[in-house]
């Protein structure tokens, strides 16, 4: 399938790319090319390596070996995002790099502005008459002027584009440009990426949206495990022979024993038409006793969005959510006292107390029962202490660490654990296994499992389908904000899911 | 109309009020003498407000400068009292002094990332000490009052240009070239760039830590500058001098519209603050209202101007959420249509 | 590991020994009962405003109004006794309100308006020193009675005057608060985490809120014990003891985006800081290096608490608290 040619073709050619953090391999001699004028899309699961290349090509991380060209020079293996700048390689970031308050032009053209000839002060109107030349090029929807506040995301990405054409650029990274945009911005930023290729300037394009890459690109890398699987030529691309080699047959069969069997106990949860503007639509399900209620769909479907709304984090538009039996309107603080636990995604954002020890962090969430008359009761606190960490099995089993200085895994137990000392009737799991080596990774799914089957019902979001896959008892898929498929009863696949995510429907 | 100058038509506007309010109590407010007391007034607390305003941009708060004014006037009086270095080479020397205090904080803020305002007033602590200790005394110990007699530092303070004194003309200078400096060059547009999003401006080449050195440096050189003056107009400088005045300036600097949050903010804003909080002042002295007053209008506009800001800026916040919904909608109808 | 929290106090204990070792060998007079209890008599007044500023101190931000807020509070409880004719036990109560009160505002505003702490706070130290001004009408007022009020500051009780047991007694329960309360653990969580605090439902505006309130009561008690001791009020009473205030709360290992702080510590540092300030006019070096040597401390500790100038494997790896936190 790979074919190279006419290496004359390749703009960027990167031969056997090992990459490993202190640890396993993250990229294992992966042979990665782009082409001048292409639009080419990457493709893998997360932890696949899809960002461990990026970061390589664009010199925020360098590679342990292997070689690296672009358009006819060495990348050296000190590469850096400057050296990357310089040869031509431009990024639209996916959290923006503009400067608030500062004009399109001023951002375009920062510590790049034109003197007065003769001068070191800036030509503000050739500036903006640049900026505006440039934009029109390109007939974006956008003034040299506009301060940079007063624009949508799209529009910012934009700007991005233009700072790097500004530079350029030769070849165009964009990491999942699409996840916060419009339908019609969409189709904007489309127009945009083929106008580019025709200019011959060629297009990194990493998305999960299997649409996206059949719509645009010219050629599909798909990578696996941090190894190439296959490179697709135009004609060869397909949503479904995409899906198939993301996901490969060692883990297809893995998956096939997983048999989806519903609970059909007491209902503990129950959504209906649950919407937040913007967010999620008319979301529906039910979630029964020690049932593991499976959520999956793509970055930005909406399901973190749901189950925050459910906790109580986000305001909820219309819809109504029923606990126990009873109405139920969620805050934070009413969710806990009724049995409700929380882990959520980005544990060093949201889950974890970095600078306080064990014991506080464990604490914090059982203060009710600490301090039911605002005297801690320090006994019992240990005691919770050591049961939690002794519950999940933290290392080391120290009370008195700082949860800051534990590994990955260990923080993420430090989390499961303050929930699982109470009595919780539900648990909502955002990504729990996210950055976590192999052996917390098995632990923590066997703690889920063993909580369900103590009757605890748990609403499960991963992007990591085999884990979906494998914990939960039924799944829905979420698309775009509403719920677009149901699998219970059947037999299911990480390929099924993700086909379902990407909006193939098939036949259960 | 932007929000901003919504805003300082509305001071102007203001201003006009209150000095008619003023004159209305006491015509003795309209006469040139008070009016150019109140000028150079405003302008001492300027030229420390116009490098405090480039630190507020960097989102950073230099809390020393009152210790700068003093441990320069102190340099100041020992020179001129030990010595006789002629005044055209020693004054520009004394700038050194500022920028000296100046690169301190800045280096330990931007090398060892601490947090500004306790740096700043801990170095304030040390010049405020530093200063009592070099300055001039007499036979028994005690801090000596030492009255400048050389005309040529008498020069910049206490002589007028046409009607106007030599600090306001400085003040405008300085104001004028800082502006021009911050929007029209490299560097200035830097200073924006670390205050509004240092990631951002790191990814995009900036030099995130040489501009916040290079402000504090700044910060430094002006508080310098306004000890020179000040020493010069008041003809003796105690070691106390511009200790507590770090509120006049930051209160300048905030009514002006620049904001502690960083990235905004210019310098025709602090030039107007500095204009409007000399006119508070001369105006609580000129109608007879109790000095007493002053520090509450001082802290109470500060306050208002602050939340003031935040509001207006949730407000905003919130329009520009709705426009998107609104899009957003709009374009749901559109494909359901 | 058990004891990472006490060596903490331990350590600045140590120190403080040492110190202490150094300055009675400079000087015999360091060591002798009436030195010693002047030392520990001048700091009391920072070891009870530093007793309720290290709540919100732990949660990020930080109150600059207390010293003028101490002297206006000082001002208004003299106004209530010998203006007013209150008695002296419920006009203390009412003006500790009134600080609380003060307090809240600026917790208010902090909180709920969210403006930065030390722009609130450094504005109301502006503007309550103006209140305190008008109050006051700019003079120095003597107090003479009522007598139970003046024995506060004047009595002792076994050899220690009375304000060193006030001191103590607060320390003591602002220490408990702050370890063994729920209220202290959420102070100490909102501080590292706001967000993960937030999930685990704590209410950082609420927490927020208190903090401020509780270093108002604590700056009021402060300005009646002031006001005692010296006999005296004025606006100016205690300007500046903000900076004396912090200056102990960062020796004694407060550190906001960390979530750590000890009141016992604060009280270890103000005394290491009232030692050197001694050792000072022991060796007759001039009161105007007192400030040099202050700044110069606080920048150390700072330094020091950010895992500079220490050896790494003490920091348990983590280099500057900012950067963990980020």
């Amino acid at each position: 399938m790979t074919t190279q040619t006419n290496t004359n073709d390749d703009l960027l050619v990167c031969k056997q790319i090992v990459k490993s953090y202190n640890g396993p391999l993250v990229l294992d001699r992966v042979d990665f090319s782009v082409k001048r004028g292409e639009v080419h899309a990457l493709v893998g699961e997360n932890g696949a390596g899809k960002s461990t290349i990026i970061k390589v090509i664009t010199g925020a991380t360098n590679r342990n070996s292997g070689d690296m060209m672009f358009d006819g020079q060495v990348i050296p293996l000190n590469h850096s995002r400057n050296n990357a700048q310089d040869l031509g390689i431009g990024v639209i970031f996916q959290e923006l790099s503009l400067i608030p308050g500062m004009t399109v032009a001023q951002n375009i053209f920062l510590t790049k502005e034109p003197f007065f000839p003769g001068t070191r002060f800036i030509n503000h109107r050739l500036m903006n008459r640049n900026a505006q030349e440039l934009i029109d090029r390109y007939q974006f929807p956008l003034k040299a002027t506009d301060v940079i506040d007063k624009l949508s995301i799209a529009q910012r990405q934009l700007v991005e584009i233009l700072k790097a054409m500004s530079m350029n650029a030769k070849l165009m990274i964009m990491d999942e440009p699409t996840s916060s945009l419009t339908k019609t911005e969409v189709a904007m930023l489309f127009e945009i990426i083929r106008k580019l290729k025709s200019d011959g300037i060629s297009v990194l394009y990493i998305s999960h949206r299997m649409e996206e890459i059949y719509a645009l690109a010219d050629r599909v890398t798909v990578l696996r495990d941090g190894k190439l699987v296959a490179v697709l030529e135009k004609e060869q691309i397909s949503p479904a022979e995409i899906i198939r080699l993301m996901i490969g047959h060692k883990l297809e069969e893995n998956a096939l024993s997983h048999k989806l069997e519903p609970k059909d106990g007491e209902v503990v949860l129950e959504v209906k038409d649950l919407t937040s503007v913007g967010k999620f639509e008319k979301v529906s399900f039910k979630l029964h006793e020690g049932e593991i209620l499976g959520l999956g769909g793509l970055v930005g479907s909406g399901r973190t969005e749901v189950v925050r709304a459910i906790y109580g984090i986000d305001p909820i538009d219309e819809g109504s959510i029923t606990y126990l039996g009873k109405p139920y309107k969620p805050s934070v603080l009413r969710s806990i006292k009724s049995g409700i636990g929380f882990i959520p995604e980005e544990r060093r954002l949201q889950g974890i107390l970095a600078t306080l020890s064990i014991t506080h962090n464990i604490g914090i969430t059982n203060l009710d029962r600490l301090a039911p008359k605002f005297v801690l009761n320090l006994k019992k606190e240990g005691e919770f202490s050591r049961e939690g960490i002794k519950l999940v099995n933290v290392k080391p089993p120290v009370p008195e660490q700082l949860v800051g200085n534990l590994s990955g895994g260990n923080q993420q137990k430090v989390v499961l654990a303050k929930w699982l000392i109470r009595n919780l009737k539900l648990v909502i799991i955002d990504e729990p296994t996210v950055g976590i080596d192999i052996g917390a990774k098995d632990e923590i799914y066997t703690h889920i499992k063993n909580l369900a089957s103590q009757g605890v019902s748990i609403l499960l979001v991963s992007s990591d389908l085999p884990e979906l896959t494998r914990l939960s008892d039924r799944i829905i898929v979420l698309r775009k904000g509403r719920v677009f498929t149901e699998f219970k009863d059947c037999v299911v696949t990480s390929e099924k899911i993700l086909r379902a995510a990407s909006g193939i429907l098939e036949e259960a | 109309m932007s929000s901003q100058a919504v805003r300082r038509l509305i001071l102007i506007g203001l201003m006009i009020a209150i000095a008619g309010l003023i004159t209305s109590i006491n015509p003795v407010f309209l006469t040139l003498g008070n009016l150019q007391k109140l000028f150079q007034e405003a302008a001492q607390v300027g030229i420390i407000a116009v490098g405090f305003t480039l630190v507020m941009i960097t989102a950073g708060i230099d809390m020393s400068i009152g210790g700068i004014v003093a441990i320069t006037a102190m340099v100041s009086i020992n020179i001129l009292s030990y010595t006789k270095i002629p005044v055209p080479v020693f004054v520009p020397l004394l700038l050194l002094v500022g920028a000296f205090v100046g690169f301190i904080n800045g280096y330990l803020i931007t090398k060892f990332k601490l947090p500004e305002f306790i740096v700043t007033l801990a170095v304030r602590s040390v010049l405020s000490g530093l200063a009592l200790v070099i300055a001039v005394k007499d036979s028994l110990g005690f801090v000596q009052n030492v009255y400048i007699q050389n005309d040529q530092y008498l020069w910049f303070g206490t002589q007028t240009f046409g009607s106007i004194y030599r600090t306001t003309i400085a003040f405008v200078i300085l104001g004028v070239a800082t502006q021009l400096f911050i929007k029209n060059t490299r560097a200035g547009t830097n200073i924006y760039a670390a205050g509004a999003n240092p990631v951002a401006a790191k990814l995009s080449g900036v030099n995130t830590e040489r501009t916040v050195l290079g402000v504090y440096v700044f910060s430094g050189i002006c508080a310098s500058m306004a000890a020179i003056f000040i020493s010069s107009r008041m003809m003796t400088a105690m070691p106390e001098l511009g200790i507590g005045s770090e509120m006049d300036v930051i209160a300048s600097v905030v009514i002006g519209g620049t904001p502690f949050t960083g990235g905004v903010g210019d310098i025709w804003g602090t030039m107007l603050g500095s204009l409007f909080l000399a006119l508070i002042k001369n105006g609580i002295l000129k109608t007879g209202i109790s000095p007493w007053y002053q520090p509450i209008a001082i802290g109470g506009i500060i306050v208002v101007t602050v939340i003031v800001d935040v509001w207006q800026k949730k407000a905003h916040e919130k329009l520009t959420a709705r426009a998107k919904l609104r899009k957003l909608d709009a374009e749901a109808r559109k494909s359901a249509a | 590991m058990k004891k990472l929290k006490i060596t903490n106090e331990i350590r600045l204990g140590m120190v403080l020994v040492g110190l202490m070792a150094v300055l009675s060998v400079i000087s015999p007079r360091f060591l002798s009962l009436s030195n010693l209890s002047n030392v520990i008599w001048s700091i009391c007044i920072i070891g009870i405003l530093a007793s309720g500023a290290i709540y919100p101190r732990i949660t990020g931000g930080i109150d600059l109004s207390l010293g003028s807020m101490a002297a206006l509070t000082g001002i208004i409880v003299d106004m209530f006794m010998n203006k007013m004719g209150v008695n002296w036990i419920p006009a203390i109560l009412l003006t500790m309100v009134i600080g609380g009160l003060i307090g809240l505002f600026n917790g208010f505003i902090v909180a709920k308006i969210k403006v930065p702490a030390f722009v609130v706070t450094m504005a109301a130290k502006t503007y309550l020193y103006g209140v305190a001004l008008v109050v006051s009408e700019g003079a120095m007022l003597a107090i003479m009675k009522p007598a139970p009020f003046i024995s506060i500051g004047s009595d002792k009780l076994l050899g220690l005057p009375i304000p060193i047991y006030i001191m103590l007694t607060l320390v003591v329960i602002s220490q408990f608060v702050l370890k063994r309360t729920s209220f202290g653990r959420q102070d100490l969580a909102v501080g590292p985490n706001e967000v993960a605090a937030k999930l685990s439902g704590v209410d950082p505006d609420r927490v927020r809120l208190i903090s401020y309130t509780i270093s108002g009561v604590t700056s009021a008690i402060g300005g009646v014990v002031l006001a005692s001791l010296t006999r005296q009020t004025f606006a100016a009473a205690a300007s500046g003891i903000e900076l004396d205030v912090m200056t102990a709360l960062v020796i004694g290992g407060t550190s906001a985006v960390g979530g750590r702080g000890s009141v016992v510590g604060a009280l270890l540092g103000a005394i290491m800081v009232a030692f050197i300030v001694n050792g000072l006019n022991l060796l007759n070096v001039p009161a105007p290096y007192h400030p040099i040597v202050t700044g110069t401390v606080i920048i150390l500790a700072l330094l020091l608490n950010e895992g500079y100038l220490v050896p790494k494997k003490m920091t348990g790896g983590v280099k500057n608290q900012k950067q963990a936190a980020a």
